[in-house]
């Protein structure tokens, strides 16, 4: 990478502006056509992720503003939190673009997401999908009622955490022998799998449990997060891979490509 | 200041009748709407959600939005409610003084003892969900009342009254009117689809999503090519974005109505906070 001095330029406010507003119309077609009901503003398939998380790995930490302010305006409306309340939950679109931000910077990794084995980013999808909601449900069904009752639920988290992992181990060799093993690699990892947990776990958390106050009942927790954690696996495991495969060597052409965190 | 045309009517095409409200200035505005949302933390009962209701309506009747407008959205609030209520009675087993209704749906024996899944109505769930529903409500009426009272012109001659510096002003001013280009470039990019031979009208909803997902790809090629464009005519006439303009056209500075306004916001944020203190037992 260069180490060469650089600044932001109109090209990077301008396209993060854009960027923010398509992300927005995406948000609220994708909660209004494939809705977590009960949770507004949640969506089974929220395609916006495959339009800020490749930003973010594009240009940093504008796609993790754009994933910030575009969630917290579909927070206002059509979801209809308070302000503060739509601050709060918006970090969880925030945290989804910054952490394949990070994880390309801090690792040194430049992206080339140049297919050599096709057949392989096809099927990367089905197992990183199938392995990280197994493995989630096995978690939530040990968290709320293995440790407590024991048997069979204990049986089942077992089962559900070794074929999990197992699966989503096959979808992150699978994706290394797609093409540059270090970039889907850390693709995986850091593009798929950590953003949809983590700003899973931060949006329906603040949406159910903690926040000024939180808008849902508790209860509406473990739906909400599983809701949201599959959805943005989908999207980002088939959407924002092929938008990655497609434009990522125009963007590095263009100047809106950020090597750094903001220019 | 004259009446722009609000976030709202940008939206959806909501017009908003002109009073007083609408020629606050539009900090005072994003304060009461703020004050809403602070109030918002300290309702727990039933009386201060409807109290909340009531004002968070007031409000947006004052501020000449037509609420008749959210009819249209009824079936999107009711499916919201009800899933809220249905939260309540299959996930909380909130035992009250009254039980109305008990079923077990689901038992299982297990190692350690039994875990059982049942329907449980009683007084209590039942108010707890009204509270949730009545929250619900405000938190909308406040979001309608933000959006509803503030326009984008207004927030981008608020940020240039504010010595705020180009970069930001444009973004926000683009934000708002990339809707629009995005709507347009979604047209473009379907009509050369179908200049292709995609028959939108007989396809099943899977393939037309499929299809509107793959227009994503040329959609954000040519947000690329419209972001350079602009980014060009912006250099080209000389404006960094860290430029500050000393001078603006639109002034706009608070008037003592807004000061009336904003002691109000923060007395509607003190009462709420002490009702709610005052159930609480903090305060006697």
């Amino acid at each position: 990478m260069s180490t060469k001095a650089r600044r932001i330029t109109w090209m990077h406010i301008v396209s993060f502006a854009f960027a923010t507003a398509v992300s927005y119309v995406l948000g609220v077609l994708s909660s209004l056509i494939f809705p977590v009901l009960g949770a507004p503003g949640v969506s089974a398939l929220y395609v916006a992720a495959a339009v800020y998380v490749p930003l973010g790995i594009w240009m940093g930490m504008w796609g993790a503003l754009a994933g910030y302010f575009s969630c917290f305006f579909l927070g206002l409306y059509p979801s209809g939190y308070s302000l503060v309340q739509s601050a709060v939950w918006a970090f969880a679109d925030f945290i989804e673009a910054l952490i394949p931000a990070a994880a390309y910077r801090l690792l040194r990794v430049d992206p080339d997401f140049t297919l050599r084995r096709p057949k392989y980013a096809k099927l990367l999808p089905i197992f990183v999908v199938g392995g990280t909601v197994l493995l989630l449900l096995g978690i939530v069904v040990q968290v709320l009622w293995g440790a407590t009752l024991g048997e069979p639920f204990t049986t089942f988290y077992v089962y559900a955490v070794y074929i999990g992992t197992a699966l989503a181990a096959i979808g992150i060799i699978m994706g290394m022998l797609a093409g540059d093993p270090k970039t889907w690699g850390l693709y995986v990892v850091a593009g798929i799998i950590l953003p949809a947990v983590l700003s899973g776990i931060w949006g329906s958390a603040t949406l159910t449990i903690a926040n000024f106050p939180p808008p849902l009942p508790a209860e509406l927790f473990v739906p909400v997060l599983i809701g949201w954690i599959a959805g943005d696996l989908i999207v980002l495991a088939v959407i924002a891979t092929a938008m990655l495969v497609a434009l990522t060597p125009v963007v590095k052409r263009t100047a809106i490509y950020v090597e750094r965190w903001f220019a | 200041m004259q009446l722009t045309p609000s976030i709202f009517r940008e939206f959806i095409g909501l017009e908003v009748r002109r009073t007083s409200y609408q020629d606050l200035h539009v900090l005072t505005k994003l304060l009461i709407s703020f004050s809403l949302s602070l109030s918002i933390l300290f309702v727990r009962d039933l009386p201060s959600a409807l109290a909340l209701l009531a004002l968070s309506a007031a409000l947006c009747k004052i501020a000449g939005i037509p609420l008749g407008a959210i009819r249209k959205y009824l079936v999107v609030l009711a499916s919201v409610t009800s899933f809220i209520a249905i939260a309540f009675v299959l996930f909380a087993s909130i035992p009250g003084r009254v039980t109305y209704f008990e079923h077990t749906l689901f038992r299982l024996e297990a190692e350690k003892g039994v875990l059982e899944w049942k329907i449980l109505v009683s007084d209590r769930s039942l108010e707890y969900t009204a509270v949730f529903v009545t929250r619900i409500f405000s938190m909308i009426l406040s979001a309608i009342l933000l959006l509803g009272s503030v326009s984008d012109r207004e927030l981008v001659w608020g940020l240039r009254a504010a010595k705020a510096p180009y970069g930001l002003c444009l973004a926000v001013a683009l934000f708002f009117k990339g809707f629009q280009a995005f709507v347009s470039d979604f047209f473009t990019v379907r009509d050369a689809m179908q200049a292709r031979g995609v028959d939108f009208d007989k396809m099943s909803l899977l393939e037309k999503f499929r299809i509107y997902v793959n227009a994503l790809i040329p959609l954000f090629a040519l947000l690329i090519s419209r972001s350079y464009e602009i980014s060009l005519a912006l250099e080209a006439r000389g404006i960094s974005p860290g430029s500050r303009v000393s001078s603006s056209y639109y002034e706009s500075r608070p008037r003592g109505r807004d000061y009336i306004a904003i002691v109000g916001a923060i007395l509607v944020v003190a009462l709420f906070y002490y009702y709610s203190a005052l159930v609480a037992g903090w305060i006697s």
